[in-house]
C-alpha cells in the first residue's frame, strides 16, 4: 500500500488546492470544544484535539433533514403530493476524522444500506464524502477502541490515514477515493522508509497507550433472555435521567423519527434524530408504551448495542469505543462497566439462581 | 476528624440496619475523574459504597419523585434539601417517607473549569477541605476550591440543608453579601435586538438532548410539552425557533420553583448556561414577591398563593 | 426574550367592562400594527418546487 509524506507546507497548500474540488469539513474549536463543520475559505482544520466533543456523524446524517415537501393548496396541480427534497451533495472531504468515527460509519451503513433497502439520503451523503483520518497519537483515558473492534490507527472506513510525525504527516492511501484526493491536493512525495517505520511506530505506541478495555467474548453466546432478565438492570438504570446525551453524542446510534411540519398550506416531512432514551420513542398511538420505564429504555440501549446487534450482524458490538458517552453522561453511566457486567453474566447466571 | 463520607456510611448503615429506611440514595465513586454516580443501597453491608466529595453536584431530589417506598434515606446538600421541600409541597413525595441525611455543603467543583485550567487530560483528582489537585500526564495543578466552584455554588446562600433528620457534619457558615444577579442584570440592560442575538448565540450549540430538563428535579411532568404530539406544540428539530421555544418554556415552568442548584448547566453536554433564564425568573420572584423557593414547608409558593398586595403594575 | 416591547401586553378586563375591552383591543391592534410584521419566532419552511 502506498504511503505519502506530506510536510507542513504541502499540507496547507494541498488543502487549499483540494478546496477547489471538495467541500472541506474539519475540526474547529468553537467556544470550549472542537466540532466538525465546513471550513471557511482558507480556514485550516485545527488538529490540536483529542477528539471532537460530539461525533461527526451529522456530516452524513444531519440531526434535522428535510426529506419531502408538499402543498395543500387546492389551486395547485401538485397538491397533496410528497416531493423529494433533494440535497445536492458535491464531493467533500472530512479532514482529520478520528479512526473510531470513520469506523462508526461502516457500522451505521449496515442499517442504511441493506440488500433489500437503501436509504438514499444517507448513502448519497456517505458516498460523496472522502474520509481523511488522523491517527490518535494520544488517546483519552476513557477510550476503549482496541477492544471495541477499532483502534487509534484503525483503517476501516477511511480513504487516507495520516500519522502526525511532528514535522510532517505520513499518509497511508487506503482507497481509490483517497488516491484521488491526494492527487487533487498534489501530495505525491512517497514516504521514505524512515517515515514508514515512524508511522508504524506511532500506531504501535498509540495502541500501547490505551488503558481502558471491555470484554465482549461471551456476549454472543449468552442467551438473549438471560441478559434481558438479568438482575442488574435496576442498579444500572437507577441513576439514568433518560436524556439523549449518550445517543446523540454516539457515532453509531442511528435511530430517527419522521415528522411533518406544516405552515399554512405548505409543509415538509423531516427526518430527525431520535433516542431510545425518550419515552416518546416507543409510544404507541393507543397510548400504550411498551418501554414505559427507564429501566426498559436503559436496557434497550445496552441490549441493542451489545447483544441484538452482535447477534444480527456478527460484526462485533455496535460501539467503536470512542468514550464520548462515558465522558458526557451527566450521571456517569459507563458503558464499559455495563458491557463487562453483561459479558460476565453467563458464568454467574448459570452458577447461581437469581433471587 | 471524621470525614463526611465516613459519617454518611455510618448513618446509612445504622438507618438500614434498624429498619428506619428501606433504601438510602446517595453517591458512589464514579468511573472517571470528577464524576460520581447517584446510587441506592438497600443493605447495611453496602453502605461502604457511599462517598462524598466536591463532585456530588447532581441533585438527588430528582430520584425520589413519586417513589413508593415507605421510608427512603436521602443524602441532601443545601440545594437538594430545598428541592425536597419543593417536592413535598408539590406532592411528589411525602415528608414522612423521607429520612433526610443533610450534608452542609462547601460547594461543588466545576469540572469544566478545572479541565480548562489544565494543560492536558485530567487522570486523577484529589482534594482537601479547601483545595483540589488535578493530575495528568506531566502536570499537577492545585486550585483553591473557591476558584473552581460551579458558578451557582459560588453564589449560593443556602449551603446548609433546610430540612434534615440527620446531619453529616457541622453546619457551615453561609456566604454573606453575595451579588447573585450580576449576570441577569447585564442581560436586562441589553436592547431587545441585542438580547435576541445573545440568546441565539447562547443556544446555538443545543442538540435537544434534554439533559437540562431531565437533570432538573422540577421537571417531572408525565409528558413534557415538547413531547406532546396531540397537538404538537413545538417542532422537534434543530430550528433555532424550536430550540428557543423549548428553553424559554422550560424555564417558565420553573418560575418560583427553581433553587439554582445548577443541575441543568452541569448536565449540558455542550456547555450552555441555561441558568440565565431560570435565574431571571428567580430574581423576579425575589424582587416582586420576596420569594425564594424551597426554604420552608409552611409557606405556600409565590405562584400558588394570592395576596391582595401582589404587584400588578404590568397590567393596564 | 428579545421580543420588541409593545408586542406583549397585559390587561385585566371584567366581563362587565365591554367598552374597556373594545378600547384595549383597538389600542393593542394599533400598537402592534405600528411595529410591523413580527420577524421573531417565525420558522422558515422548505418551499415546494
Amino acid at each position: 500500500m502506498r504511503m505519502l509524506l506530506i510536510d507542513r507546507r504541502a499540507w496547507q497548500e494541498g488543502l487549499k488546492r483540494a478546496a477547489g474540488q471538495y467541500g472541506l469539513i474539519g475540526p474547529v474549536k468553537e467556544k470550549e470544544f472542537h466540532s466538525f463543520r465546513p471550513l471557511k475559505p482558507g480556514e485550516m482544520p485545527d488538529l490540536a484535539f483529542q477528539n471532537s466533543r460530539l461525533s461527526p456523524k451529522h456530516v452524513v446524517y444531519p440531526q434535522t433533514e428535510p426529506m419531502f415537501a408538499y402543498t395543500l393548496d387546492e389551486a395547485r396541480e401538485d397538491r397533496h403530493l410528497l416531493k423529494e427534497v433533494r440535497r445536492e451533495i458535491p464531493p467533500r472531504a472530512v479532514v482529520g476524522i478520528r479512526p473510531c468515527d470513520a469506523k462508526a460509519f461502516v457500522l451505521v451503513r449496515l442499517n442504511f444500506d441493506t440488500p433489500d433497502v437503501q436509504d438514499p439520503y444517507w448513502l448519497r451523503a456517505y458516498e460523496a464524502t472522502t474520509f481523511i483520518g488522523l491517527g490518535c497519537n494520544a488517546p483519552c483515558s476513557s477510550c476503549f477502541c482496541t477492544t471495541a473492534g477499532c483502534g487509534p490507527f484503525h483503517e476501516e472506513g477511511l480513504d487516507l490515514l495520516l500519522a502526525d510525525l511532528g514535522e510532517a504527516f505520513a499518509a497511508k492511501v487506503l482507497t481509490p477515493k483517497g488516491e484521488a484526493f491526494a492527487r487533487t491536493a498534489g501530495w505525491t512525495a512517497e514516504a521514505p522508509a524512515g517515515a514508514q517505520s515512524a508511522f508504524q511506530e506511532r500506531a504501535r505506541a498509540a495502541e500501547g497507550r490505551i488503558t481502558s478495555f471491555v470484554q465482549t467474548d461471551h456476549l454472543k453466546s449468552i442467551p438473549v433472555n438471560d441478559l434481558y432478565n438479568a438482575p442488574f438492570w435496576e442498579e444500572v438504570s437507577f441513576s439514568c435521567i433518560n436524556c439523549g446525551t449518550c445517543t446523540y453524542s454516539c457515532p453509531t446510534c442511528w435511530c430517527f423519527d419522521i415528522q411533518d411540519e406544516t405552515r399554512g398550506k405548505s409543509g415538509v416531512r423531516l427526518r430527525l434524530w431520535d433516542s431510545c432514551m425518550y419515552p416518546l420513542f416507543t409510544l404507541h398511538g393507543s397510548g400504550h408504551n411498551p418501554r414505559g420505564t427507564k429501566l426498559h429504555r436503559v436496557r434497550q440501549r445496552f441490549m441493542h448495542k451489545l447483544k441484538y446487534f452482535v447477534e444480527k450482524y456478527d460484526r462485533g458490538i455496535q460501539c467503536v469505543g470512542c468514550g464520548r458517552c462515558v465522558r458526557l453522561c451527566p450521571v456517569n453511566i459507563d458503558i464499559r462497566r455495563v458491557c463487562n457486567m453483561m459479558n460476565g453474566f453467563a458464568v454467574s447466571g448459570e452458577a447461581c439462581a437469581i433471587p | 476528624m471524621t470525614s463526611t463520607t465516613e459519617i454518611l456510611r455510618e448513618t446509612a448503615a445504622r438507618l438500614l440496619a434498624s429498619g428506619a429506611v428501606e433504601m438510602v440514595i446517595g453517591f458512589r465513586q464514579g468511573t472517571i475523574p470528577m464524576m460520581n454516580e447517584p446510587c441506592f443501597v438497600r443493605k447495611p453491608a453496602e453502605a461502604g459504597l457511599l462517598v462524598w466529595d466536591s463532585h456530588c453536584g447532581i441533585n438527588l431530589a430528582n430520584y425520589v419523585t413519586d417513589r413508593k417506598e415507605k421510608k427512603i434515606g436521602i443524602v441532601a446538600k443545601g440545594c437538594d434539601s430545598r428541592n425536597l421541600v419543593t417536592h413535598i409541597l408539590e406532592n411528589k413525595i411525602r415528608r414522612e417517607q423521607l429520612v433526610v441525611i443533610g450534608v452542609p455543603c462547601r460547594g461543588m467543583a466545576d469540572k469544566r473549569k478545572i479541565a480548562m485550567k489544565c494543560p492536558g487530560e485530567i487522570l486523577r483528582v484529589h482534594e482537601t477541605e479547601t483545595a483540589i489537585t488535578a493530575e495528568g500526564e506531566g502536570f499537577t495543578r492545585t486550585f483553591e476550591k473557591a476558584d473552581v466552584l460551579q458558578h451557582n455554588c459560588s453564589l449560593c446562600t443556602h449551603r446548609n440543608p433546610v430540612i434534615h433528620d440527620e446531619l453529616a457534619g457541622e453546619p457551615v457558615e453561609e456566604q454573606q453579601g453575595v451579588d447573585r444577579y450580576a449576570d441577569v442584570r447585564a442581560v436586562e440592560a441589553m436592547s431587545p435586538e441585542q438580547r435576541w442575538k445573545y440568546f441565539e448565540d447562547l443556544l446555538a450549540p443545543c442538540i435537544r438532548c434534554y439533559a437540562c430538563r431531565n437533570a432538573c428535579p422540577l421537571c417531572y411532568c408525565p409528558t413534557c410539552f415538547v413531547d406532546e404530539s396531540r397537538p404538537q406544540w413545538v417542532g422537534k428539530g434543530q430550528d433555532p425557533v424550536d430550540v428557543r421555544t423549548f428553553h424559554f418554556l422550560r424555564a417558565y415552568h420553573c418560575a418560583g420553583r427553581c433553587t439554582d442548584c445548577g443541575a441543568c448547566e452541569r448536565a449540558c453536554p455542550v456547555g450552555i448556561n441555561m441558568r440565565l433564564f431560570t435565574k431571571k425568573l428567580e430574581k423576579d420572584c425575589l424582587e416582586l414577591f420576596g420569594w425564594e423557593a424551597g426554604l420552608s414547608l409552611e409557606v405556600r409558593p409565590a405562584l400558588d398563593h394570592y395576596r391582595p398586595n401582589d404587584p400588578n403594575d404590568f397590567i393596564r | 426574550m428579545g421580543i420588541e416591547p409593545g408586542r406583549l401586553q397585559f390587561s385585566w378586563i371584567s366581563s362587565a367592562e365591554s367598552t374597556k375591552f373594545v378600547t384595549v383591543a383597538a389600542q393593542v391592534t394599533e400598537a402592534v400594527r405600528a411595529l410591523g410584521p413580527n420577524t421573531r419566532f417565525i420558522k422558515p419552511l422548505a418551499e415546494v418546487a
